[in-house]
């Protein structure tokens, strides 16, 4: 918990009776607070809970249908976000905003109202580079931003709005794809953009404990309403997690002891190149036996994605040998390997787990369309493909209005559930899961993981990659930190310390037991 | 914008109903008929007369109807060769070069026979007859299969490909039926040698047979894609190649697939009109006008959103529009493209229309409850 300072008395935004309503649903409903001056005021809520429709109308995307917007005590009407950022509202969205191709000074000067027709780097550079060393960032401004990592990227975006002159900063899911040192550092950071005098609101799903770390006030929402308000300092994570949900959540997962049955993966030597033909995954081996969770712990970017996609058969491997239950499937292709028992639930579930257009039956045909008890001769059965689809919806719990609802109408733990039931449904030898709680609310990551533990009593093996390492020590059995396309150890869940594994995930080299 | 207490609003759809698709093309019709009265009034004719001699020409004249109705199998046919790939995400723009290798690989056939230069050569129509249309759906396909290859293999944009390969075609064609070319009519016009009268097609109710076949495929095209595998991994592709390849589609396969069976069916264009049309059965000296008449199938199977069965009745209208326009340029001593100025305002406002696929009005009320009124409903 940080102290109180003084200048935090100040009012600077305040909203007053906001409601927002879409056809057939409320998605905010008399939302008030207050956020003053120098204080970290986070917004909590799991998805659906109407946190991105109150961020739109902050950021002048929507307006209110009711309910009035202050700033610095004066009546605000956002027309839209432009009339936002010239008051002193900063965004940065979850999704990057930024030019790829272009350096990172570039990206900052991008629709600076001052940058004029002719460029002046010099002056905005030193501007620039005086904001970052008052709050701690370290970034090379001629680098591309396409060299960047995630952290760097989000900071590219925090000082962008810093230099356009934000007095608030709201920040969408800041530390969803950072590794635990660059979190660190964000927040280092935010504390000292709080300590000059600005007012940070971050949008959370549910990193509770960071919650807990930064901010003076939480404000939590459920079903588009306030439930509750806390000073941060009488706030458990229980309690957060209790009005978030609406009821109580067990935070610790109970380990599930399963007997170590005969392997079912094999990976050995494996190495894969990316998209820009650099060795993204080199030289990896493991084995995982039934009934086990192999968790690999790394920040997004580091060769775990070419992993799971060699697996799968999506991207050819570039050396190494793969076996599923003792046969060589290296180069089987993807179909094969789905009927061999390969389940794959990718982490992009919207853009490759799902097709947006199609409805929900059709979506569960994805992983069925090539068997012949569903599909007779080239013939889909849509009726017993519907049977399925409302069996799977009811025993995952999908809240859907039906199965012919199309999926992207899906909110994003809703579409997990769905792309779980579906590849779990197929009993597969060989799971493989990448981020499968990203971006979920508490009660869906609590859901989705209880069925990975399901299916490891069931047999399976499962390769869970995960960002977060509370989630990879909790359910893995083995525990494999990936720093750049290299494993950086394999350490038994009894012996993996969260520091550790921590550090190794920033690339550091494993502690040396003394012999 | 408002008006008084009430206001009207654009909103997103979130779905189109296949009515609200019908109405908004009619609608977009009616509106390009308006428009098109300004032709009329220029040139000093009464829009009504106008529009009732092209619309009597097409559809209820004697010596018209079966114009426009060989016509429409034409562009219904290049229609579903665009529309196979278009639900695959893939654009063929490749029918006119898909539409020559279809002539030539059917008249290729009666050229084995020793057709040429034999207009009574006895071939029994029952295997000619097939031979000539699996020769222009082979030739057909087979060109539209190096643009699929290409894109499947070595993702090579398939619009510039079919583009050039249309380029290739016409130049083939011309080498083939002029100037000494093999299959150069043996009088010496520049176009190709008659088919023999024994394989001459067979009319059904007045019309050529080849009507059935583009209503048999209507049908089967739209029941491939709505109940099965094949259609479900192609439509898989042409939403979300990366979801397909993840459901284990084979992405280098679907282009392929989709090119060969659009340029199948764009040979067998080919075969309709070159081969089983009465008082043509050659490969007629327009035959360069027929494959700019290909193009029609992009708008005809855009209007119709992909849907085979849709297709139906815009084909029918756009056959009706260029065959009566013509007819009443002549009849009302109109200046020339009368017909094309009509599609070409038609077009524009049917693109501009589809606008209304993606967005609707609706009607806010003072009490604020939302309900859609007026045209979209």
């Amino acid at each position: 918990m940080p102290t109180e300072n003084q200048t935090k008395e100040k009012t600077v935004l305040e909203a007053r009776g906001i409601t927002k309503r879409f056809p057939g649903c409320c998605a905010n409903e008399q939302i008030n607070f207050a956020i003053k001056q120098g204080e970290v005021h986070a917004i909590l809520g799991e998805n659906g809970a109407g946190k991105t429709t109150l961020m739109n109308i902050l950021f002048g995307l929507y307006q209110p249908d009711e309910g009035e917007l202050f700033f610095n005590g004066e009546k605000v009407d956002f027309k839209s976000p432009l009339d936002a950022i010239e008051k002193g509202i900063g965004m940065v969205h979850q999704k990057r905003k930024l030019v790829q191709a272009h350096s990172v000074i570039e990206n900052i000067m991008l629709g600076h109202p001052d940058s004029g027709k002719i460029l002046n780097f010099k002056r905005v550079k030193k501007e620039v580079s005086e904001l970052c060393e008052q709050y701690g960032f370290k970034l090379d401004l001629d680098a591309k931003v396409w060299q960047l990592s995630e952290g760097q990227k989000q900071s590219v975006e925090i000082i962008k709005a810093l230099y356009r002159g934000a007095k608030v900063l709201i920040l969408d899911e800041p530390t969803s794809a950072l590794s635990p040192p660059e979190t660190r550092n964000l927040l280092d950071s935010i504390m000292s953009m709080v300590e000059s005098g600005l007012a940070v609101v971050p949008f959370i799903t549910h990193k509770l404990p960071i919650v807990l770390e930064i901010s003076h006030h939480v404000t939590v929402l459920r079903n588009g309403r306030v439930t509750a308000k806390f000073a941060t300092a009488g706030a458990t994570e229980k309690s957060l997690a209790k009005s978030m949900v609406g009821r109580e959540v067990i935070i610790k997962l109970d380990k599930v002891e399963v007997e170590r049955g005969k392997p079912v993966l094999e990976v050995n030597n494996l190495s894969a190149y990316n998209e820009k033909d650099h060795l993204a995954l080199s030289g990896v081996s493991f084995t995982i036996h039934e009934g086990e969770i192999f968790g690999i712990a790394g920040v997004s970017g580091n060769g775990q994605e070419e992993l799971a996609d060699v697996l799968a058969g999506l991207r050819k491997a570039a050396s190494g040998t793969i076996l599923l239950d003792g046969n060589d499937i290296t180069h089987d292709s993807t179909l094969e390997r789905w009927r061999k028992g390969v389940g794959y639930v990718p982490a992009e579930r919207n853009e490759v787990g799902t097709i947006c257009d199609y409805s929900l039956i059709e979506n569960v045909a994805m992983n069925y369309y090539f068997e012949e008890e569903y599909v007779p001769r080239g013939i889909i059965n849509y009726k017993s493909l519907r049977q399925l689809t409302e069996s799977l919806i009811a025993e995952y719990n999908v809240a859907t209005p039906g199965p012919d609802v199309k999926a992207k109408a899906l909110s994003g733990g809703n579409l997990q559930k769905l792309i779980l039931a579906r590849v779990l449904s197929k009993k597969p030898r060989l799971i493989i899961v990448n981020l499968p709680t990203q971006g979920l609310d508490v009660g869906a990551i609590e859901f989705v993981q209880n069925k990975l533990l399901q299916a490891k009593k069931d047999k399976a093996a499962i390769l869970l990659i995960s960002g977060e390492i509370e989630e990879a020590l909790s359910l893995s059995d083995w525990v494999a930190p990936i720093y750049e396309g290299k494993f950086m150890d394999i350490i038994p869940w009894t012996d993996a310390e969260r520091d550790n594994v921590g550090a190794m995930m920033a690339g550091m080299k494993p502690k040396v037991e003394s012999l | 914008m408002k008006i008084g207490e009430h206001e009207l609003k654009l909103v997103k759809r979130v779905d189109l109903p296949w009515w609200n698709a019908m109405i908004i093309s009619i609608i977009s019709v009616i509106v390009a008929l308006i428009l098109f009265s300004l032709v009329f009034v220029h040139s000093g004719v009464n829009p009504l007369t106008g529009f009732k001699e092209i619309f009597q020409f097409a559809f209820l004249n004697r010596n018209g109807l079966p114009l426009t109705i060989n016509r429409s199998i034409f562009i219904f046919l290049c229609t579903c060769a665009f529309i196979i790939p278009y639900r695959a995400g893939l654009w063929n723009i490749g029918m006119a070069g898909q539409l020559y290798a279809g002539a030539l690989g059917a008249f290729g056939v009666m050229y084995l026979f020793g057709a040429k230069g034999d207009p009574n050569l006895y071939i029994a129509p029952g295997i000619g007859i097939p031979l000539m249309m699996i020769g222009a759906m082979f030739a057909g396909g087979a060109i539209g299969g190096i643009a699929g290859f290409l894109r499947g293999r070595f993702n090579v944009n398939e619009i510039v490909t079919t583009m050039m390969l249309n380029s290739i075609g016409f130049w083939f064609i011309s080498y083939m039926v002029k100037e000494g070319g093999p299959f150069m009519n043996p009088v010496g016009r520049s176009e190709s040698f008659d088919l023999p009268l024994s394989v001459r097609a067979p009319l059904v109710f007045g019309a050529p047979f080849t009507m059935i076949v583009a209503l048999l495929l209507a049908i089967l095209l739209y029941w491939v894609f709505a109940k099965t595998r094949i259609g479900y991994k192609i439509k898989s592709y042409g939403l979300n190649p990366l979801a397909a390849k993840y459901s284990g589609i084979n992405p280098q396969v679907i282009p392929v697939l989709v090119f060969v069976l659009g340029g199948m069916i764009a040979g067998l264009a080919a075969y309709h009109y070159f081969g089983a049309m009465p008082g043509v059965f050659k490969i007629a000296r327009n035959y360069a006008e027929f494959g700019d008449l290909s193009f029609y199938g992009i708008i005809c199977g855009l209007i119709a959103q992909g849907n085979p069965l849709a297709a139906i009745p815009v084909s029918l209208l756009f056959g009706g529009l260029t065959n009566g326009g013509r007819f009443a340029q002549g009849k009302l001593q109109m200046g020339f493209g009368v017909d094309y100025a009509l599609l070409g305002v038609m077009m524009i406002t049917m693109v501009v229309l589809q606008f209304f696929y993606r967005y609707k009005i609706v009607w806010i009320k003072p009490e604020k409850e939302i309900s859609d009124v007026g045209i979209i409903r």
